[in-house]
């Protein structure tokens, strides 16, 4: 499959000598320079394969490379490295180091789903970028970075809490991994309405989904196995 | 009570939110939804919908929990799954949007799904949102006849938050006729003025919080904090009024660090857009717990008491 190729050179480097001479010719100037590596080598073609059977990678063969994803980007903004169409190109053609290079950014989708709604193709852009994510996390290419480990904090806190999400305990346990700073100030703006209003007392009530233990195990069994889109 | 038009029996799935800092947004939904006569049923016994961050870590996981909700809503003969959370909304109609799509995939769900002790989901849901059950259940004009209160002259900015419209492949918006505009959302707007209040033009309507990045990227939340707010205070809007407890939460809590890093005029209160109606329903604000909130709405709203 032809693959375009727009946004990394491809010319690794010119060979400029001092001085050329072919059949007694002399040679200068731009006929003096020889490119070197025309091709880039080193594509891992298994990386779309693999993206396109998990279940929130399988539209990324639909994509045909417009750009409506990051042209509405909200974190592209911020980072003008994030683009969801480069990852996307890079995951198509395999170039695992072109994605390693981007780690610091990749990670820092925050789900607001604009790309996904107005892809013209139908592509889940925002579950691609994170199919690809994933992929290089489970992969071991990536470190890992805040957003992950406030996802499986998120989750953890969910499955010890017997299925709910409390905001104090996240929070807490948030502020305990060093991911956010809380003041004083900032402590008596959160409880003195919670206080005066009584809602405190409600968040301290345990909350708990009845059969949560055999629930749990059941989750844990099924995260086991492997999900294909089919 | 009869079945309501349009959506038949519905079942409120109340989602961590309203259990945790938004007790305030169920609480005043109770109000109106008496108040218009409309009913709903609470799932008392659900668990979190997986949110934004579940999915990210194991795609099995992410499927089971709002699965879960799911056949919970359908084990109660519920035609229709209402969330309050946007977020939830989102989980939930992405489980629905897999299940449907990938009959195996639906299979292997549905036997976790039994080894819970739970019933199979059939996909017979239609998943919605607060704000749709409102505007669409009841119609403007019962609205407006229930007001004791008018909120004449409140200057007020709708914030929907990202996922009560996006994305359309899951929650379906410009598809059917019951759904809100994908780009431009309308709902809650009508649903305010018919309070009485001045709704301001709001172009950061389904603007981003960073809600998912509060705690792991957080200087990136708190300035799309400050540009939704920045964007309701030039257009002279009073108070920010949201449907989404994430969006909320996240603002009201990070208010302090708005003021400080990007001016005073930036501090705005916030309040749930049903706490809202059931304070120009006549209802107390004590009632309509508008002293729950972490900014005080009752600065702006005490004039109308």
């Amino acid at each position: 499959m032809p693959i375009p190729e727009l946004e990394k050179s491809i010319i690794k480097g010119v060979i400029q000598k001092d001085k050329v001479v072919i059949d007694g010719i002399e040679l200068d100037g731009t006929w003096n320079s020889f490119m070197i590596e025309r091709t880039q080598t080193g594509y891992d073609p298994s990386v779309w394969d693999e993206i396109a059977n998990t279940l929130e990678g399988v539209t990324i063969s639909a994509c045909w490379q417009c750009g409506t994803c990051t042209s509405g980007c909200t974190m592209r903004e911020y980072d003008p490295k994030y683009g969801p169409r480069r990852f996307i190109d890079l995951a198509r053609k395999g170039d695992k180091q072109g994605l390693i290079e981007l780690q610091n950014s990749i990670w820092r989708c925050v789900s607001c789903q604009k790309c996904t709604h107005r892809c013209p193709k139908g592509v889940l852009v925002e579950e691609v970028v994170h199919a690809i994510h994933n992929y290089l996390l489970r992969h071991g290419l990536v470190s890992t970075d805040p957003g992950t480990v406030f996802d499986e904090l998120f989750f953890e806190t969910v499955m010890n809490n017997g299925g709910r999400i409390s905001e104090l305990m996240l929070g807490a346990a948030s502020v305990k991994k060093g991911m956010v700073k809380m003041g004083l100030k900032d402590l008596i703006t959160m409880t003195g309405p919670l206080l005066r209003s009584g809602l405190f007392k409600e968040l301290m009530k345990p909350s708990k989904v009845k059969n949560w233990e055999k629930i749990r195990e059941v989750i844990e069994e099924a995260m086991k196995e492997e999900v294909r889109p089919e | 009570m009869s079945a309501q038009v349009p959506y038949g029996k519905v079942a409120l799935y109340p989602g961590c939110a309203l259990d945790g800092m938004a007790k305030q947004y169920e609480v005043s939904l109770a109000l109106v939804a008496k108040d218009l006569g409309l009913t709903y049923e609470r799932l008392d016994d659900y668990n979190c919908c997986g949110a934004l961050e579940v999915k990210n870590v194991n795609t099995m996981a992410g499927l089971l929990l709002p699965a879960r909700n799911l056949a919970l809503a359908r084990k109660i003969g519920a035609d229709a799954i209402m969330s309050a959370c946007p977020g939830c909304h989102y989980s939930l109609s992405r489980a629905q949007y897999y299940l449907s799509k990938y009959p195996k995939l639906r299979e292997k769900v549905n036997a976790y799904l039994e080894k819970m002790g739970e019933i199979k989901y059939d996909l017979q849901l239609m998943t919605i949102h607060v704000n749709e059950f409102l505007y669409n259940s009841v119609g403007i004009e019962v609205i407006k006849s229930k007001v004791k209160r008018p909120l004449t002259g409140l200057k007020v900015a709708p914030y929907y938050g990202c996922l009560y419209t996006r994305p359309k492949p899951y929650t379906l918006t410009g598809y059917l006729r019951l759904k809100d505009d994908p780009e431009r959302p309308v709902f809650m707007d009508k649903l305010l003025e018919a309070l009485g209040a001045e709704v301001v033009p709001f172009e950061a309507k389904t603007m981003c919080c960073g809600g998912p990045h509060v705690y792991s990227d957080p200087d990136v939340s708190i300035n799309l904090e400050a540009r939704i707010l920045k964007e309701a205070r030039r257009n002279g809007a009073e108070i920010l009024v949201v449907d989404c407890p994430l969006g909320g939460v996240a603002i009201e809590s990070n208010m302090n660090k708005i003021a400080e890093r990007y001016g005073e005029d930036l501090r705005m209160p916030v309040v749930y857009f049903t706490q809202l109606m059931a304070f120009a329903f006549g209802h107390s604000p004590e009632e309509a717990m508008l002293t729950a909130n972490l900014t005080n709405p009752m600065s702006v709203l005490k004039r109308y008491l």
